[in-house]
């Protein structure tokens, strides 16, 4: 028993001195870059002779159970990942400004709480209108000019009427069934189009009106021919019935020429060693020109107040604007930075695409969970899949779209 | 303390460890349920604010609840009566004479004991990539598309799949019934010249009342209350138009529920649901249950 002790004991010293030693604490949620993470603090100690201890929780909750015992361990973190408000609300009195930082020249998805800049952005995701690029070359269609709605338009017609030429299936490869679970594709991801699109990042005036009951009637009325083009130029038993897989497998093997998806089907995609090139076009659903996807980081690192203040956020210069940041984040953690001034490309095809939009500056915002808990998903994703099975038409859809908004406020 | 307290004393003792569980895993957050079913409790800490009946007046007022007790309704009678018919004639045939009976009961059995979610995730691949291929090849309008996703044939695959799972259950009740009733009047019927089916309608069914009351009220509260194969197999999809607002076409009550308080995160207006349905369910059970007790006779 004694003996037991007396090695906790000894045990506990170690960790305490450890945690002394560390000049930078990282607590952080993504078990699948810890090895690199790590590897990348070597670096860093190598070259500034500050060490860098990186803790990591693994799972969402599990991360935020091994956070708060970090917390109150004596020893708080100096920088730990936020995932959205929640995360930000809970600690927003130990987070520190890094407004004026160097790293926040470099991007445009900062998390801000009003001017404070409080997020480093630890990657950025993105989706688009994926395509064929062989098979657009084939029809004759210039990818850089769908930038408007009349554009993609002509391009589906042109393509719908090559069908047999080209061996597609269907133009767009798309899903919004209730019964596959789709209904984030419709309801959340191209519901946040209308809600953002050719907006500045940050610009929440669609989502506050959509909040407060109403929508910008001529906007939402060309949101709406949008998506019954979408629809029309897809496969009905693809968007009722198809999965997931069966919607990647029609891009992968070159039956559908568009692809509605993000670039976090890559791994899957690259399983399916498409043959041809992939890039994004811009969800651009206006008459006049939007050119841009829609990015946004899934978590931020944030700085404590009353820690390592300084040496963190030089840690975090670092690694945004460093040849060694660069290669952790693409190579090693395999993440698409949201930096524009890392030219470094990761090599899986829609990853490479939202990096290259990214670093052209080219990205519009993610506010469709802003939406109440289950109303993007639940109720407009039911209506979506009322028009994608034919059941209503488009003025339908809008009047009952507009209709289910209208509920948000009561 | 006389012996006789002391029986009493004991019994009670005895009766405390159930009692204290029931009392504590059952009865109490009953009684709490009911209580933030008027207040507009969000799921975490303390209910904020009592609302009244709020919560119930708008349940009425909801289109989408309506729509699952209607389909759940519709979905309960299907499935008694399907359940039932298959249970009992699939229980005649294996208290025959026919020739390995003993494998079929066994056969029959075994998809009861695979899990509703399983089951329905088997199905759905079965009812959205086999049927639709077979459809194809046949040339059948209705099968060459997936079955679940057509709002006028998604409640039949509930139906279909549920009768499959539990009529093994049910034709359990009924053959120790069948075997339970005297093969000499039986024989004495056969030797006046009745004929089978005269057996089966004058003898058979007569005799096995408790047998069906039991298997129905079974059923019943297992179709009211079906929850894991709906939500494997459907979803609740797909949608459908009812009263001008979309609603889920085959979102059972049970599922209604689930979404109401996690889905859309409304605990409070969930817990109002799940007393309607504690209430609406009881009545039910209780009509059937005295309508089939006094159908029972002794022989």
């Amino acid at each position: 028993m004694k003996k037991l002790v007396a090695l906790l004991l000894a045990a506990m010293m170690v960790l305490a001195a450890t945690g002394a030693l560390a000049d930078i604490v990282i607590c952080q949620n993504k078990v699948e870059i810890t090895a690199a993470l790590e590897e990348f603090a070597k670096v860093y100690e190598a070259k500034t002779g500050v060490p860098v201890k990186v803790i990591t929780g693994g799972g969402s909750s599990d991360y935020n159970t091994v956070l708060k015992a970090e917390m109150q361990s004596g020893r708080e973190p100096d920088i730990w990942v936020i995932e959205g408000p929640t995360g930000y609300e809970l600690w927003a009195d130990k987070i520190a400004d890094q407004a004026g930082a160097e790293w926040t020249k470099y991007t445009a998805a900062a998390y801000m709480d009003g001017d404070k800049v409080v997020g480093f952005p630890v990657a950025v995701e993105g989706y688009g209108l994926a395509y064929n690029a062989d098979i657009l070359a084939k029809a004759g269609i210039d990818p850089a000019t769908l930038t408007n709605y009349d554009a993609y338009a002509a391009a589906f017609e042109k393509l719908d009427s090559m069908k047999a030429e080209l061996g597609l299936d269907m133009v767009v490869s798309m899903v919004a069934g209730t019964t596959t679970g789709m209904t984030w594709v419709t309801g959340l991801h191209n519901f946040n189009v209308y809600l953002t699109v050719g907006n500045k990042r940050n610009d929440t005036t669609y989502i506050d009106q959509v909040l407060a009951g109403k929508v910008d009637a001529e906007r939402f009325h060309q949101y709406c021919q949008y998506v019954a083009l979408l629809f029309k130029y897809s496969d009905p038993d693809m968007l009722i019935n198809g999965t997931q897989d069966s919607q990647l497998a029609a891009f992968a093997n070159g039956k559908a020429a568009f692809y509605h998806q993000g670039n976090w089907m890559d791994p899957s995609l690259v399983q399916l060693n498409p043959s041809f090139e992939i890039a994004y076009a811009p969800h651009a659903f206006l008459h006049e020109d939007t050119d841009g996807i829609l990015v946004n980081p899934p978590s931020w690192y944030v700085v404590n107040e009353n820690g390592n203040k300084d040496e963190a956020i030089a840690f975090l210069n670092f690694l945004a604007t460093s040849e060694e940041g660069a290669d952790y984040m693409v190579n090693k953690a395999a993440m698409v930075p949201a930096f524009t001034n890392v030219t470094l490309a990761p090599t899986t095809p829609l990853s490479k695409s939202v990096m290259e939009w990214n670093a052209a500056g080219k990205t519009y915002d993610w506010q469709q969970y802003k939406l109440p808990d289950g109303f993007g998903m639940g109720t407009l994703g039911a209506i979506y899949e009322l028009l994608a099975s034919g059941a209503i038409d488009v003025d339908t859809f809008e009047a009952m779209m507009i209709d289910a908004i209208a509920s948000i406020a009561k | 303390m006389t012996s006789k307290q002391k029986r009493k004393l004991t019994e009670a003792l005895f009766l405390l460890p159930t009692l204290l569980a029931f009392v504590m895993v059952i009865i109490i957050p009953f009684i709490y349920g009911i209580y933030y079913s008027f207040t507009n409790w969000q799921g975490t800490g303390a209910a904020t604010a009592w609302v009244g009946l709020d919560n119930y007046k708008a349940i009425f007022q909801e289109p989408a609840f309506l729509h699952s007790f209607l389909v759940t309704l519709l979905f309960t009678v299907l499935n008694v009566i399907s359940v039932n018919v298959v249970a009992f004639v699939i229980s005649l045939l294996v208290t025959s004479e026919i020739r390995g009976r003993n494998v079929y009961r066994a056969g029959f059995f075994v998809p009861n004991l695979i899990g509703g979610i399983v089951l329905g995730l088997v199905w759905q691949f079965i009812f959205s990539n086999i049927l639709p291929q077979i459809g194809t090849a046949i040339g059948s309008k209705l099968l060459s598309k997936s079955l679940i996703s057509n709002k006028d044939t998604v409640m039949a695959t509930m139906v279909i799949v549920n009768t499959w799972q539990y009529a093994g259950y049910i034709m359990l009740i009924y053959v120790a019934s069948i075997q339970g009733i005297s093969k000499s009047v039986l024989e004495a019927a056969e030797v006046d010249g009745a004929t089978y089916w005269k057996r089966i309608t004058r003898i058979q069914i007569p005799l096995m009342a408790n047998a069906f009351t039991i298997s129905l009220f079974l059923t019943l509260t297992n179709s009211f209350k079906m929850y894991d194969v709906n939500v494997a197999l459907t979803n609740g999809g797909p949608t459908a138009v009812f009263m001008r607002k979309p609603v889920q076409a085959s979102e059972l009550l049970a599922l209604n529920i689930y979404q109401t308080a996690f889905k859309y995160n409304n605990m409070a207006q969930g817990q109002a649901k799940a007393v309607i349905f504690f209430v609406v369910l009881t009545i039910f059970s209780i009509i059937q249950v005295s309508y089939n007790k006094s159908k029972e006779i002794e022989a």
